[in-house]
């Protein structure tokens, strides 16, 4: 599965695991991991891309859609683990200034 | 002819055979129409257009086998039955009968079962043909439109994407959209005071959704720069719109530049593309390096939108790199990308200035090698040509020009304005107060020029007279970089003085001579100095005065030259 999502036993943290291609091929399977969420559910968010080999633009949206979704600045989104390919579209697009990258 | 009644017509030489077919048929609710023989079996119809045809094989006239070709053959694409009746079913006749266009057969004696079967399985037939040709026929239809739409759209969409300025022989790019609409856009305009604007940009996806968001930010820019509005303020204000317009998921990674002639300065605002590039003439080398440093434009807006822009000197000979990420993810054969390593390596091997563009576009091309394009790929290089970036658009003044409703009358006014230091702060006040002038008195023609006047005026007020800045600074190229960096930090905490600027005009021999006083409250200048003979006043500093005088009738220095009066005289 490119794209699986874990929930912690309290309920508060979800982490969604990318593998593969990270791109608009995803992006139902992406979106039903945040979805049922709300931003007063108070649910951190971690995306794992330890194993994604690659990220585009259509990606970044996705991530954007997603930080509306859970309430714009409110969000708490960590995006972890990514290689340097990635890492450096991020920052080209300067998503750290909207997301928390480690 | 009843649209839900079936017509059958029964082509047969024998009475009787015909009279017990119509009985049949009759009563199982068609419409009967009948032929005697094979020649009248084709004008029958011909004129009636049945929707099946029992034929009969010998007939006089025409056989069965030679009408059913011609009926076929005036049926075009319509699928119309024509069952044969015959006496026995022998191979002979069958295999003449399918080569004649024949659809079934029925032999004697009649059976009604048999007929109504027959008839029922070759109407679905042909029902179902009919609504595959209906489909077929509003498909095409459907393209035609669709592709005289994309069409049009593409044609409208280049006159108002028009690529304004790049066609200047300083100027190269490679603009290659995968699909009819280019998701990229690459847009360059004339300053009113001189100099150029481009804008580079990227927008998520491709294709026709990707193009739309081109319009407003086309508008913005030519609109914007035209009037004299600094790359600031222009990415600020594409920045609101695509927030506005643009769904969540899309935005515009984007470099906006303005490479400015008088200062011999290159500013830049960088949201999301790969590093812009200055190639340096002289040393081969790349000598400066803009990453992106902000967020891409349409994703948030307000207080924590990132205005701010670098600065750098240039130099006659540089040329200036911009690309969108579809340069660097050019893939071969075996998918891998081109990349920024492989892109800066091009830079370091010393070539010529004037190769470098070719060879770029020649080691992606040998790089992709046959591979398909992903995505649009635009690259855009500026040679840092003094002359030919001075040069300044007319087209636009004018079009601003037949704005103005009282341009033909010239009549008398005045306007003073009182900037203060708050205001200033957050404000360059040119723009607006050229369009005021341009709405009030038309000067048709006039726009740049008038412009110049008051930009030099004002710098000279807000730089001298208020921040106190030493033109003598600006001796040198990173002289003027330290000089605008300066500028910022003063500007960002003015908290005192203010600029008034008076201006009147007056009808004046077919045209007008307008007044422009500009007083600071600072300290002025030794006014000798600066009026020294333009030979022994070679350097960048006291350039704009010797511009003034160029332009305007009487320049005169009053106060302690913290109040400067020039008469403008248009006709």
């Amino acid at each position: 599965m490119p794209v699986t999502s874990t929930v912690s036993a309290s309920g508060k943290d979800i982490t969604i695991k990318i593998t593969g291609r990270f791109d608009f091929a995803v992006q139902n399977e992406f979106r039903d991991c945040y979805h049922s969420t709300s931003p007063d559910d108070g649910v951190s968010f971690t995306i794992d891309m330890h194993k994604a080999s690659y990220m585009d633009s259509s990606a970044l949206g996705m991530l954007l859609m997603m930080r509306e979704h859970l309430g714009g600045n409110n969000a708490d989104i960590t995006i972890s683990n990514s290689s340097a390919d990635i890492s450096n579209i991020l920052t080209v697009a300067n998503f750290q200034s909207l997301f928390k990258i480690s | 002819m009843n649209e839900n009644t079936l017509t059958v017509l029964v082509a047969d030489d024998d009475v009787t055979n015909r009279l017990l077919l119509e009985a049949i048929l009759r009563k199982e609710g068609y419409d009967v129409i009948h032929a005697e023989d094979g020649r009248e079996a084709v004008e029958v119809f011909e004129r009636e257009r049945p929707d099946l045809v029992l034929m009969d094989i010998r007939m006089p006239e025409l056989d069965g086998y030679q009408a059913t070709e011609l009926i076929k053959a005036m049926s075009g694409d319509v699928f119309v039955p024509v069952i044969f009746l015959t006496a026995n079913s022998d191979i002979d006749s069958m295999v003449k009968s399918v080569e004649a266009g024949g659809d079934d057969f029925l032999a004697k004696p009649y059976n009604r079962i048999q007929l109504q079967t027959r008839i029922n399985a070759l109407m679905r037939i042909r029902e179902l043909y009919s609504t595959v040709r209906l489909q077929r026929n509003e498909l095409i239809q459907h393209q035609k439109r669709l592709e005289r739409e994309r069409q049009m759209a593409k044609r409208l969409f280049a006159n108002i994407i028009h690529t304004g300025s790049l066609d200047r022989p300083n100027i190269k790019y490679l603009l290659s959209p995968m699909s009819l609409f280019s998701g990229d856009i690459l847009l360059a305009a004339p300053k009113p005071s001189g100099g150029l604007h481009v804008i580079l940009g990227d927008f998520t996806g491709h294709g026709l959704a990707a193009a739309t968001g081109a319009l407003p930010v086309s508008s913005i820019f030519y609109g914007m720069t035209a009037k004299g509005y600094s790359i600031t303020e222009i990415v600020t204000e594409i920045n609101t719109r695509l927030t506005t317009i643009l769904p969540v998921d899309m935005f515009l990674a984007a470099c906006l530049i303005d490479i400015d002639t008088t200062t011999h300065t290159l500013t830049v605002w960088n949201g999301g593309l790969p590093p812009l590039m200055v190639y340096d003439a002289r040393r081969l080398a790349i000598s400066l390096r803009i990453p992106s440093q902000h967020l891409p434009l349409g994703i948030i807006d307000g207080e924590s939108f990132s205005r701010r822009v670098q600065v750098a000197g240039i130099h006659q000979g540089d040329r200036i790199y911009i690309c969108s990420d579809g340069v660097l993810e050019t893939q071969n054969r075996q998918g891998e990308m081109f990349g920024q390593d492989r892109f800066d390596a091009l830079f370091a091997t010393k070539l010529a200035p004037d190769a470098l563009f070719d060879t770029i576009l020649g080691r992606l091309s040998d790089f992709q090698a046959g591979s398909l394009q992903q995505d649009d790929v635009t690259l855009l290089e500026i040679c840092y040509d003094q002359s030919l970036l001075e040069q300044r658009a007319d087209t636009v003044e004018e079009e601003a020009g037949a704005r103005g409703r009282l341009s033909a009358v010239p009549s008398s006014w005045g306007l003073t304005l009182t900037l203060t230091a708050d205001l200033l702060k957050v404000l360059d006040p040119l723009p607006l107060l050229i369009q005021t002038l341009m709405d009030l008195q038309g000067f048709r023609g006039q726009r740049q020029q008038l412009y110049t006047v008051f930009s030099e005026l004002y710098s000279n007020a807000l730089e001298h007279g208020l921040l106190r800045l030493d033109s003598s600074l600006k001796a040198n190229a990173s002289g003027f970089v330290e000089y605008y960096q300066a500028r910022e930090q003063r500007l960002a905490v003015l908290s005192e003085g203010e600029i008034r600027i008076d201006i009147h005009h007056q009808p004046d021999a077919g045209g007008g001579r307008l007044t422009i006083a500009i007083e600071d409250t600072g300290n002025g200048f030794d006014v000798n100095s600066a009026l020294l003979p333009l030979t022994e006043n070679l350097g960048h500093a006291g350039r704009g005065i010797q511009l003034l005088r160029s332009i305007c009738d009487e320049v005169t220095f009053q106060g302690s030259g913290n109040r400067v009066e020039v008469v403008y005289r248009w006709r």
